[in-house]
Parts: structure tokens; sequence; C-alpha cells
């Protein structure tokens, strides 16, 4: 008898054991954009927000378009291929969880290297990310800093493929130089299609906003009856339409990008005494009035002007009032608690968006999406500006950007080196 | 029951020595399970140390666990009937089992000091006499190691370093001296065919050098558990001739360099 209860109770605890462990994890879901959604009920003025209904459409919706993070799937847009933005098989390597197929390619590999931090949703806020400093990059408001087209416009995929491939120094994001490269692709167009899909999220949320409030029964896209009419059958269409819209809009900027790129006119061949005239010129104009880099970057370089700012992504919620209340509300919706964006200290040598002088270049000129770094662009004389505006030319963003390559060698940085200086001032005769 | 427990334990020294047998001779399924091939020039004396220590505990082991297996099988109390004896035990056998051991570890100890100071003080010298300075500086950082080359000027912090990630090119047949750095937490840089391995602390800095003896691409790893993306904190280092090296190091300053874009012409819809 003894030995039988025994028998019964392992059982029991295998049982107990294999069902913690959960045979086969759960399945993987695309997170709801809570934060979003509760920004566009509160600006539309919805007392009780969005209902149940409204935001099973929108769910119904985001899977008939993107399907899911195992089975991923891209809508078809008109006039677009889409093959050049994301290709369906590439991301299949990248989708699903981590392992490989018969053929023995991989699978997963969004959840294998990214997801930790950037999350399955691709909202910046996996389980790491908490603990980094900046935050991951939330993919779906669209925006990406580091890119060589200007703001409002979309990263190229070699901006993006940069950034997976060097990495950005200064942050957590490390290299993933060593991949295979397919595998670094499909990494690349998955991000793209969680950027897409995010932003469609937020086309339909920001639709569903505009429906009558007042009509309990108003839907994204109306469920007719059967003896519906032909003006509810019209007016069904148009809705099916407007949510393709907003599906074309999104798509078509990121088909766009690749002819938004910035052209950067050669750096001026200069001899030392060159350089040095304008690297000095360069430290002129940085702390002038039209480039004003002191603003932020601080008299000292060391960015420690302007600290009290935010990135747009935290600002886009913040901003509303910037009520604590609202705040946690916020943050216990899944936004990771405000931090204040600090501006480069430029005596460092560690420039996230690369170190080339063309990158730097396309930061000055370009701005950094999403941050309160402004372009420059604005600021540069173009053909037919009056003479006496005040406008940089062109070549002074070359002196910007050799004074601000040479910041991180100034003999001041080094205490040793700027107690010598100090000594040879002190030391010469008057 | 005596005699399986005794044969069980018999199974220990076989399968211990059996294993290390098996995978020193590459036989499947242990293909490529020991040392990795060594390509440093000063890297044979660690081998041999290697094998005196593996030599010298793998006889203690194979001694120990046959002993015991011995012991089981002569004293097997299914069957042996004779009555248990007491014994206080033996004074000289104690004082030989601490004194042979403590006269081994002082042995080691003293034997291996000079391939210690080879591979941590005696650091490679110029003509002139004076310390090599390092090629390239290895920084730690989670989860890539990031490589700042010295540049023309052989100094590293300066305008015209050379920076990369992961991708470490070094030149065959040159003593290279590599200063390394972390940037978060404690990492490990471990070139395993250089048998070159150094803790990597966060506020040190600390120099390693080695000789490579063919070209070849080889493993980076880290071998100090920094975080949950430990296991994928790997680099490259690429072994080429002076040449190549020189030429390769010159195209990742030029790209580094580039001061110039023009847009690829997007093709026409």
């Amino acid at each position: 008898m003894k030995r039988n209860f025994n028998l019964r109770r392992l059982g029991l605890a295998l049982t107990a054991l294999a069902a913690l462990s959960g045979c086969g994890a759960p399945v993987a879901d695309f997170r709801r954009y809570e934060t979003y959604a509760h920004k566009v009920a509160l600006s539309a003025g919805m007392e009780k927000g969005f209902t149940p209904t409204q935001r099973q459409d929108i769910d119904e919706a985001m899977q008939a378009l993107f399907g899911t993070p195992d089975m991923p799937s891209l809508p078809a847009v008109e006039g677009i291929e889409l093959g050049k933005i994301a290709s369906l098989s590439r991301l299949k390597l990248a989708a699903g969880p981590v392992g490989s197929d018969e053929q023995g390619n991989p699978r997963g590999l969004y959840r294998e290297h990214c997801a930790h931090c950037h999350g399955i949703s691709g909202d910046g806020a996996g389980p790491t990310a908490a603990f980094l400093n900046p935050y991951p990059r939330d993919y779906r408001k669209g925006q990406f800093k580091f890119k060589s087209t200007p703001i409002g416009q979309k990263p190229t995929h070699d901006d993006l493929k940069k950034i997976v491939l060097e990495g950005i120094p200064g942050t957590a994001m490390p290299s993933f130089k060593l991949l295979p490269d397919l595998e670094v692709e499909a990494m690349i167009e998955y991000v793209k299609y969680l950027s897409i899909r995010g932003e469609v999220e937020r086309g339909l949320l920001q639709a569903a906003s505009n429906l009558d409030p007042d009509d309990k029964n108003a839907r994204l896209i109306s469920v007719l009856p059967a003896n519906a009419t032909t003006e509810q059958k019209a007016a069904q269409q148009e809705q099916i339409a407007a949510v393709k819209d907003v599906v074309k809009t999104v798509v078509e900027r990121w088909d766009q990008a690749a002819g938004a790129v910035t052209a950067i006119p050669a750096r001026p061949k200069m001899t030392k005494a060159e350089l040095a005239a304008s690297i000095k010129h360069g430290r002129e104009l940085f702390f002038g009035t039209i480039a004003n880099c002191i603003k932020c970057h601080g008299d000292s370089a060391l960015g420690d002007g302007q600290t009290t700012d935010f990135d747009e992504w935290t600002k886009e919620f913040i901003d509303l009032g910037k009520d604590p209340k609202v705040v946690r509300e916020f943050v216990s919706l899944g936004m990771l608690p405000p931090r204040t964006i600090r501006p480069r200290n430029l005596r460092q040598g560690i420039y996230r968006g690369g170190l080339r002088p063309i990158d730097i270049y396309w930061r000055m000129i370009n701005g950094i999406e999403g941050t309160p770094m402004p372009a420059l662009s604005t600021n540069v004389r173009k053909e037919g500006d009056p003479p006496e505006a005040k406008k940089l030319n062109p070549e002074e963003i070359w002196d910007l950007v050799n004074y601000v390559q040479s910041l991180p060698y100034d003999p001041i940085n080094s205490p040793v080196e700027a107690y010598r200086e100090a000594q040879i001032l002190m030391e010469r005769p008057l | 029951m005596g005699r399986f427990w005794s044969l069980l334990f018999l199974m220990v020294p076989i399968f211990g020595v059996g294993i290390f047998v098996w995978a020193m001779a590459g036989w499947w399924p242990m293909y490529g399970h020991w040392l990795p091939e060594n390509v440093n020039a000063h890297g044979g004396v660690i081998d041999s140390l290697f094998m005196f220590i593996l030599v010298l505990t793998g006889v203690i082991f194979l001694a120990t666990t046959l002993v015991m297996f011995w012991f089981m099988w002569r004293y097997d109390g299914g069957k042996v009937a004779e009555p248990v004896t007491y014994t206080h035990g033996s004074h000289t056998l104690e004082v030989v089992w601490s004194i042979l051991p403590a006269a081994t570890l002082v042995f080691i100890a003293i034997y291996q000091m000079d391939a210690w100071a080879d591979a941590k003080m005696r650091r490679p010298t110029l003509p002139n006499g004076q310390v090599k300075p390092p090629l390239a500086e290895i920084t730690g950082r989670q989860f890539e190691w990031r490589i700042r080359y010295a540049g023309e000027d052989g100094q590293v912090g300066t305008a015209d370093d050379i920076q990369l990630a992961n991708d470490l090119h070094l030149p065959v047949n040159e003593e290279i001296v590599l200063s390394i750095k972390s940037a978060d937490v404690l990492h490990s840089f471990f070139l395993p065919n250089m048998r070159v391995k150094q803790d990597v602390v966060p506020g040190m800095k600390q120099f390693i050098w080695f000789q490579p003896t063919r070209s070849g691409v080889f493993d980076i790893v880290c071998a100090e558990l920094c975080g949950w993306g430990h296991y994928k904190m790997r680099g490259r280092v690429t072994i080429e001739p002076r040449e190549k090296f020189d030429v390769w190091l010159a195209q990742r300053l030029a790209e580094q360099n580039q001061s110039q874009f023009t847009p690829a012409p997007v093709e026409a819809e």
C-alpha cells in the first residue's frame, strides 16, 4: 500500500512539474499599444477610452494585416514592391521561437538577439530594457535616430544595417558583425516589419478615435446585417479603404527612404595650418548664435547645457500636462519611467551614430530625429537667400565637424596635459 | 549487492581515463574536444604545464579510485565473514600523505614561475630596450569587444586611432602586445588558440602578448560570466601576413575617414 501511495505521489509531482514548466512555452503574442491608445483616448476627450469591441476590431485588423509573432505576414500595398522593404521568406528567419527548420536554416533570430531588450512587439520594453540607459528603441513610433535621411524620413536599409553591424557605442546596443549576412538582413527586415506594424497600429487607433463617441455601435469596420443596403455596403468599403490607406501611408515612406538620403559634399582638402584655422572657425560657430551648439552641449562641450529635456518617445506621453498622475498612468500601461535625455559629451570621442566624418556631418545637417538636436539644414545658405541673412555657408558645416572631431583630443581634457600647458603658460616671460 | 558496487566504482577510473584518451585521440564523437591548435610561439610552455598537471593528477586519480575499488572488493560484507578490526590509524602514513602533496604543490609553484613571468611580467621589448607599446586596445563591453588600433603614431588614444568592433586582425610571426580594458563589468579576454586568457577588470589596464605562428581565423571569447549575453560575446581574430594586415588596416582607416557621400541613384519606378 505504502509503495503505491508513493508512486502516486511521484506521478502527481511529475505531472505538476510538466504543467509548470509548460510542455511547449506559451505562444508569443504582440502586445497591444496600450500607451498610445491611452494617449489617443485622452487627447480625443474619450472619457471611457475605447470600447472593448473597438479594441477587438483593431486587434483583428492588425492580425489580418501582420499575422502573429510566429507567423508574420505583410499587407499588399498597391504600387509598392514590398520585397524591397522586407521579404516574407527572410521575415520568417527572424520570426518565431529560437531554433532551426528541417533544412537547418535559423529561426527566431529576432527573439534570439533582439527581443530581450526591444521586446517581442518591438516596443523597446523587453525584460532587460528597464536596466538600460538609454532605453532600447521602441520601433512602433517609426522614428530612428541615426540615419542618412532628414527628420521625418525613414532610415535607409544601409542605415539600419550599420547600426546592427557596428552597434551603438555608449549604449547597450552591441555589434552583430560576425553573424552571417543573411541573418543580419533578416533581423533588419524584421525591425522594419515591427516598425511598420507599430505605426499602422497607431494609425488605426487614431482612426478609431474619430468614430462617433455617442454611437455605441460605431466600429472601425462595420459589420453588415444580412439585408444591408447599398449605402451601408458602400460605407463599409470606404472604411476598408481607410484602413488600407493607413497602411499605404506608412509603407510608402519606407519605400521612399532610399531616395531621401542627404548627399554630403566632399570635405575640403586642407593643410595643417588650414585645418587649424578651420577648427578655430568651427569653434566660433559652435559658440555662435546660428548653430548655437552650446545651448545643449554646453560651453565646455561636456554635454552640460540644456539637460532637462526628454526625447520624443517620452515626450509624446508626458507632455500631456506633465502631471505626475498622468505619467504614472502611462508607466502602469508599459511606458518605461521617463528619463531626461542628455546632450552628448563631445569630449569623450564616443559617437553613437558612428565616428566617420560623414556620420557627424549627417547628425548636424539633418539633426537627430526624436531628440532635441535640431537640423542645421534650415540654417544653411541656399541660392536666392539675401546676403544679409544670418546663415551658415555649406563649407562651414565641415568647420564644425572638424572642431567637434578635435574636441576629444583637446589637451585640456587630460588633467596631466592641462597642468603641463598651464605651467608652460606661467613660465613664459611676460 | 557488494560486488556490484565495487565493480560500479571500478568504472569511475576506467571511464575517467577513457574519456580523456578518447578526446585526445579525437575519435568520434569527441572530435575537436581536446585542446584547440596552439598557434602561439610561446603557447607550448602553457600546454606542457597543462599536460604535466594533468598527468600528475591523473596518476593520483587512478591510484585513489583503484585503492577504493580494492577496499570495496576485499572487504565486501556479503563475502567476508572475518570480524571487523579497529585501527587507530598510522602516524607515519599521515605524515607522508601530508608532506608529499605539500611538497608537490611547492614544486609546481616554483616550476611554473618562469612561465608566469614570461606571460605576465616580461613584456616584449623594442630594439632600444623599451617595452613594446600595444598595437591595439581591446575594451570588453556587454556584449562585444571594441578594438582601437594605435594607428600611425603608435599611440592609442589619439585622433588617428582606428576603431572597430569584434573583428581583430593581427600580423603573423610578430610579437603582438594588446592592452585590455573593460567598459562596464568583469570580462575575460580569451584567445584559446594563443593560450592567452586575461581577466578584464573595470578600472584596470592590462597587457597581454603572444606571437602568432600561422595565418588563419580564430576565436575570441569571453571567459568570465559577465551577464545574460556572455555566451554570445564572441569576436574573431584573423592572423595574416604583415603586408595583408597593413592593407586591411589602411582600408579600415579610409572607411573611418569617409568624408563624402553621393547617394546611389534610385531606380525610377
